[in-house]
């Protein structure tokens, strides 16, 4: 799959040690384990809540699970796919209840990612694509569009997607062909 | 057109709402319990430390509670305290995340119409509130911190062990006692629920606050 690095877990270095170090108490350690994360988790819990306030209860109330739950974790495992999983049950609870759904939006004045600098009415007609392509994947079941947001807006790896979406490695590889081909229907019929 | 590679570009100009400042429980616990007797001993020296360091209290124990983060001790004699507002040395207000951050989950709060405000002191959050026309102060902390609530009480108070929606608590009536607020001089306390709930220690008090009303009150907490 282009785009989209494998096998990036975005361990960072001393992990093993600093896991240890609050398996035996020092909440220091797990501060620094998470610090890295907190972005990360709290964009999981918006994709699934849809509401950010939703999303901020589901992140923090994760980060307290998952230092309780933290001598259940093995050591020398990868911490961020454990974390999303807590963080991704988190935000599932809390989305049963009937709220406001958010929608995602693109920034404004996206810059443009090309390397030669498009003329303003390229700019626009790239950005009004890119507009209606985040359209489309908003408008798919939820999901196809879960797994094509944790894939490639998130650029989650295929192992921390399952974990996000707890579903196994396997049923993410189909699930996201199956999404793409969606999309693709969707954003490009035929005439 | 390439959707992977479309998709792939749409992930830097999503605007993703701002991180929230998310906070990592800071608490000097471990969560193994692997060793529940090493765990039960520094619960027990936590809870005599707290007794020695009481002024005036280290002969004369005759009975100690532990409760969570609070501990009461039964004394021949108390300390010379006075009468104090039961808002006094609350600490500032605080917005709800810093008393979340303190408890390490959403304060309970009484079923209100406008929530009351929040005040944090060493990691103990209370509020005021009104409640069938008499003032009422909840004090909560997380379990984990040690005992930041502490109380002498004499012969004159009763001690009732009591269980408040399945939890276990105290109630202190009577005759008034010592109550050792964190960062703040001892003061005389009126009847006092204590009960925990969900890994914190609550604490409920009224100056003529009956046992019916405070565990009624217990109950309706939500958060």
């Amino acid at each position: 799959m282009s785009g989209v690095v494998e096998g990036v877990e975005g361990r960072p270095p001393g992990e093993r040690e600093l896991v240890v170090r609050a398996q035996h108490g020092d909440p220091r350690a797990f501060e620094q384990l998470v610090d890295p994360y907190r972005e990360i988790a709290f964009r999981v819990a918006y994709l699934i809540t849809r509401n950010r306030d939703d999303a901020e209860d589901a992140a923090q109330d994760a980060l307290v699970k998952g230092w309780r739950s933290l001598r259940r974790f093995r050591a020398g495992a990868p911490l961020r796919p454990w974390l999303l999983r807590i963080v991704a049950n988190e935000a599932r609870n809390r989305r049963r209840g009937a709220g406001r759904r958010e929608r995602l939006a693109l920034r404004v004045a996206a810059a443009s990612s090309g390397e030669a600098a498009p003329s303003p009415e390229e700019a626009a007609v790239a950005t009004a694509e890119r507009q209606r392509l985040l359209e489309t994947l908003e408008r798919l079941p939820e999901a196809s569009r879960l797994v094509l947001e944790c894939r490639y807006l998130l650029e989650l790896s295929e192992q921390e997607t399952a974990a996000a979406l707890g579903v196994r490695k396997g049923t993410v590889k189909s699930r996201t062909a199956r999404a793409l081909d969606r999309l693709r229907e969707a954003y490009e019929p035929r005439a | 057109m390439n959707l992977e590679r479309e998709l792939t570009a749409l992930a830097t100009e999503v605007a993703w709402p701002q991180t929230p400042p998310l906070r990592a429980p800071l608490v000097a616990r471990g969560p193994d319990f692997r060793r529940p007797l090493l765990a039960a001993v520094a619960l027990v020296l936590v809870a005599l430390a707290a007794a020695l360091a009481v002024p005036k209290s280290r002969a004369a124990i005759l009975r100690f509670f532990h409760l969570g983060a609070a501990s009461v001790q039964l004394v021949e004699r108390l300390p010379a305290a006075k009468e104090r507002p039961l808002g006094a040395d609350l600490g500032p207000v605080v917005p709800a995340i810093t008393a979340r951050g303190a408890l390490h989950q959403k304060p309970l709060l009484p079923p209100l119409s406008s929530p009351p405000p929040l005040h944090a002191q060493n990691e103990v959050v209370s509020l005021l509130f009104r409640y069938r026309g008499e003032t009422v102060l909840l004090s909560e902390v997380y379990d984990a911190e040690g005992i930041l609530l502490k109380k002498l009480a004499g012969s004159a108070t009763h001690i009732e062990q009591v269980r408040v929606a399945g939890e276990p608590g105290l109630w202190l009536s009577g005759a008034t006692h010592v109550f050792f607020f964190p960062g703040a001089p001892p003061r005389l306390a009126g009847n006092v629920l204590l009960w925990q709930s969900n890994a914190l220690t609550l604490r409920l008090e009224g100056r003529t606050l009956t046992r019916a009303d405070a565990e009624r009150l217990a109950r309706s907490l939500r958060r």
